[in-house]
């Protein structure tokens, strides 16, 4: 499938180099290539603001503000400061990087829209704070923006300027589908679907978040740079609130989730908007653009590049849900850390939600190599405990240690990092990504290359990820499910579904994991088979903590029994001690 | 720097003030029933005065035509959110978010279309005087803007607290699914939400319409301020949400009056920035962001 959608990119470079070069050439006329340009400079941007917006599903309405950053550089340095048209841009983008990781940094650590409501404050500020100044020429702004040049050289023929325009467009793209195609898109998706799920195995959300919006506002500040060079004249209201919305509407119609419906979005808004200008109707540009926002967002959600990746992928047949057949190295998954080194310590853990008490003052140890169940009736606080141990929650009291450390301020992704990997009751698979993409995330924290690396795709990033593509197999092969790789979760049944989440925790090499329930909606059989996988991860050397309805199963596979009711311990022990413990037979079967 | 002066700024800033606290008491009903942010809510205000602009021009009684106005505010709610809010209900949120700004922008240059580009007159309620309060001097309108805010606002609070309407509105800004689950049809709320949050929006901006004139661009700043009021009550606190909007019109307003008129919106935006940042980043660290969301 690799191959298909490799061949699916170098089709669609292809075609977007040859549009690209041959505009100029049929539409020669001094206005069409300068419509070309603007929609260059117009996609320079947008495409950073799919890797925001698309992929980390971050909705930036003040994107424009980074504009308005690059705009300005390039015109103060250029007409009051003498320096080359190119280092100002370049120094514009440095610039708004280093604002949106100061302003990403703090906020995006919290869910929800916070940097919708954040960008649009910072451009909304800029805005006001410019149009008072004396020194960017107040309301009227800088006039007498010299053309584009490099290193001394001005490119004084628009065809000049529109080629280099695009090949910025060009090189944005580039990082676009590099990044796309790396342990940084993967991981992406995967807090696109679950941030849960992707911390659980080592993800570290929000600095993936923070990524995305320092390289979209560098993007968005060559794009303001660039629709300077080509207006000549910048000033505090041509990156308005409107111009934001314009390259949010852009962004949505070209494709959200394709690195060339950036540009394809920001041409299709250039030509619309030029097409209606030149219909000469007042306050029509407006209108059109505003039916057109809610009409595309209403009708194509997945946008014009989601069309036609649908229209090619009809054409072309369903890929074979295959998986890539190679030499198999012999079934082997082997734990990372020594046994004895994944014991867990809890004690006088507790917390509570409102009046509630849901976890008080608990304390057990799951020993290094044991595998230890936990038990109670529906509401005792078993999962709590675990959302407490993997740091979804935080500690109201108590300690949790794991190998000795103490791990009970540690956040999610760090403490995954150290070795802890978890299954969920309710499976929470990335949908978006294959099976093999899915354990292939859950071997992100063996795997290292940075954002540079990887937006430059050096050669070390393609080993590494033939590495982590044959160790995910591995995974797969060892709950038995080699030949669903290719495939997506949703077409897998329900037991199965299960297993990949079991590989992709082991994916992480654990030295300690966290099952909860995993036998919750399986059959008889599956029950029996899952009994068996428990045990052979347990010999690999893996220390388990097993939350399990199913008795027979716990009976069967624990060493170690911790019983919880109403969010205490009542009991712990040896399975057949518990069994017979009048308070647990109580708990279940009511007094 | 004497008092007189002072209640000056003070004063005209709470009758801005008002209307940014009805655009964010809307914002927030809106997004605890729907789950969306509808950015078109200041475009209301905007519909409200322009229409009774409108219909005052044409000839009707004020009292009508401002009936009127509040009739297509509401009536525009409605279809905004039955065109363009219900086929996309299972949609991205950012998705559904991004149509409201859609929907605002027709809003907007629709008005321009009908009413055009000069901002337009209303006549006042009751005559062209002026009323001395705290040694500042208002005039006549502002009393009818305070006293119809305080009206929608007691009324707002009555119908959230003491019906089963309000109830039900709660209930689903709790936990939209759960309310679901116990009957309640959010969708048909969401109508009557959307409803209620158009025609007073339209209300208040034909009542301050008098003092401020109609202008077609008008909806884009009340929207934003009251956008910043509802964040100040974090999107879930109608009443946080109305403190924070009368907050950002007195400030504003002292902001523009003791420093240069051109730094009130430096001082708005620049206050919403600062107050995300702390909120996000020195208050809440470790694992207590992750529990806390934005809205």
């Amino acid at each position: 499938m690799g191959q298909v959608l490799r061949g699916q990119q170098g089709a669609a470079m292809a075609a977007f180099v040859a549009i690209v070069a041959a505009y100029p050439l049929i539409f020669s006329n001094a206005y069409l290539i300068g419509v070309g340009i603007a929609a260059g400079a117009m996609a320079a941007g947008t495409v950073g603001f799919v890797l925001l917006i698309g992929y980390a599903h971050q909705l930036a309405l003040g994107q424009a503000a980074f504009c308005i950053v690059g705009g300005y550089v390039s015109a103060l340095a250029t007409t009051r400061w003498g320096w080359d048209p190119l280092v100002a841009l370049i120094a514009g983008a440095l610039l708004a990087m280093l604002l949106a990781y100061a302003i990403g940094k703090p906020i995006l650590k919290l869910r929800g829209f916070i940097l919708a409501m954040a960008s649009l404050a910072l451009q909304l500020l800029l805005i006001a704070v410019l149009q008072e100044q004396e020194y960017t020429g107040k309301a009227l702004g800088i006039p007498g923006v010299p053309k584009f040049g490099v290193f001394g050289i001005r490119l004084d023929s628009d065809l000049a300027f529109y080629y280099v325009t695009w090949a910025f467009v060009l090189a944005a793209i580039v990082v676009g589908l590099n990044i796309n195609a790396s342990r940084v898109g993967r991981a992406l998706k995967a807090i696109a679907s679950s941030e849960m799920a992707a911390s659980s195995v080592g993800i570290d959300v929000t600095r993936h978040k923070v990524q995305m919006f320092v390289i979209s506002a560098g993007m968005a500040s060559i794009s303001g740079s660039l629709t300077v060079h080509y207006l000549r004249v910048m000033g505090p209201h041509i990156f308005d609130f409107a111009y934001s919305l314009n390259i949010v509407t852009a962004v949505i119609a070209g494709g959200l989730m394709s690195i060339w419906g950036g540009a394809l979005g920001a041409s299709i808004f250039i030509a619309i908007r030029e097409i209606v200008r030149n219909a000469g109707i007042p306050y029509l540009e407006s209108i059109v653009m505003g039916v057109l926002t809610c009409f595309v967002l209403i009708a194509f959600p997945r946008g014009f590049a989601g069309l036609v990746a649908g229209a090619a992928r009809r054409l072309a047949g369903a890929p074979a849900a295959s998986a890539a057949a190679g030499a198999s190295p012999a079934p082997r998954v082997e734990a990372e850390a020594a046994p004895a080194a994944g014991a867990l310590t809890l004690s006088g853990v507790s917390k509570s939600f409102g009046n509630l008490r849901a976890v008080s003052d608990v304390g057990f140890a799951a020993p290094a190599g044991a595998i230890t169940a936990l038990i109670g009736p529906n509401g005792a606080g078993k999962t709590t405990l675990f959302n407490l141990v993997c740091g979804f929650q935080p500690l109201d009291g108590g300690a949790v240690a794991f190998a000795g450390r103490d791990i009970g301020t540690l956040l999610p992704n760090e403490i995954a990092a150290l070795g802890i990997g978890r299954t969920f009751q309710n499976l929470q698979l990335f949908g978006n990504l294959t099976v093999l993409e899915n354990v292939m995330c859950g071997a992100h924290r063996h795997t290292a290359a940075g954002i540079l690396e990887v937006s430059a795709r050096l050669p070390s990033v393609g080993r590494e990820e033939a590495a982590t593509r044959a160790r995910a197999l591995e995974c797969l092969r060892f709950v038995g499910l080699e030949a669903a790789a290719g495939r997506y979760p949703s077409e897998l049944p329900f037991g199965h579904q299960r297993l990949v989440e079991i590989a992709r925790a082991l994916a992480l090499k654990p030295a300690l994991l966290l099952m909860d329930e995993p036998a919750s909606g399986l059959n008889d059989t599956e029950t029996e088979r899952l009994a068996d996988l428990i045990l052979a991860i347990n010999r690999l050397g893996v220390t388990i903590l097993l939350i399990e309805h199913d008795i027979r199963l716990v009976m069967g596979v624990a060493d170690h029994v911790v019983v919880l009711h109403h969010g205490e311990k009542i009991a712990e022990g040896p399975p057949d001690e518990v069994r017979r413990d009048p308070q647990v037979v109580s708990a279940y079967l009511g007094q | 720097m004497d008092f007189a002066t002072f209640s000056q700024f003070a004063l005209s800033g709470l009758t801005t003030g008002c209307i940014y606290a009805l655009v964010a008491l809307g914002f927030v009903l809106c997004m605890n029933v729907s789950g969306v942010i509808n950015f078109a809510q200041g475009e209301y205000v905007m519909i409200g005065g322009v229409g009774a602009a409108l219909l005052a021009a044409y000839g009707l009684p004020l009292p009508v035509a401002i009936a009127g106005a509040v009739a297509a505010g509401a009536l525009l709610a409605v279809a905004q959110e039955r065109l363009t809010l219900a086929p996309v209900r299972t949609a991205p949120l950012f998705i559904q978010v991004t149509i409201t700004l859609g929907v605002a922008a027709i809003l907007r240059m629709g008005a321009v279309v009908v009413g055009g580009r000069d901002p337009l007159t209303v006549p006042p309620l009751t005559g062209d005087g002026v009323e001395e309060i705290l040694q500042a001097v208002v005039p006549t309108q502002t009393l009818w803007v305070w006293g119809m805010t305080a009206l929608l606002l007691a009324a707002s609070f009555w119908l959230l607290m003491r019906t089963d309407l309000g109830r039900a509105i709660r209930a689903c800004s709790i936990n939209l699914h759960a309310a679901r689950l116990m009957g309640i049809e959010a969708e048909r709320l969401t109508l009557v939400v959307f409803a209620l949050s158009g025609g007073t929006a339209a209300l208040a901006g034909a009542v301050v319409a008098p003092i401020t004139q109609a202008n077609w661009l008008a909806g884009l700043e009340f929207g934003l301020k009251g956008f910043i009021g509802a964040i100040f009550g974090n999107f879930r606190s109608p009443g946080l949400a109305v403190a924070g909007g009368l907050a950002i019109g007195v400030v504003e307003s002292l902001a523009a009056g003791y420093v240069s008129s051109a730094y009130k919106d430096v001082v708005a935006y620049g206050a919403l920035l600062i107050y995300l940042l702390l909120r996000g980043g020195v208050f809440v660290t470790g694992r207590a962001a992750l529990a806390q969301s934005s809205h």
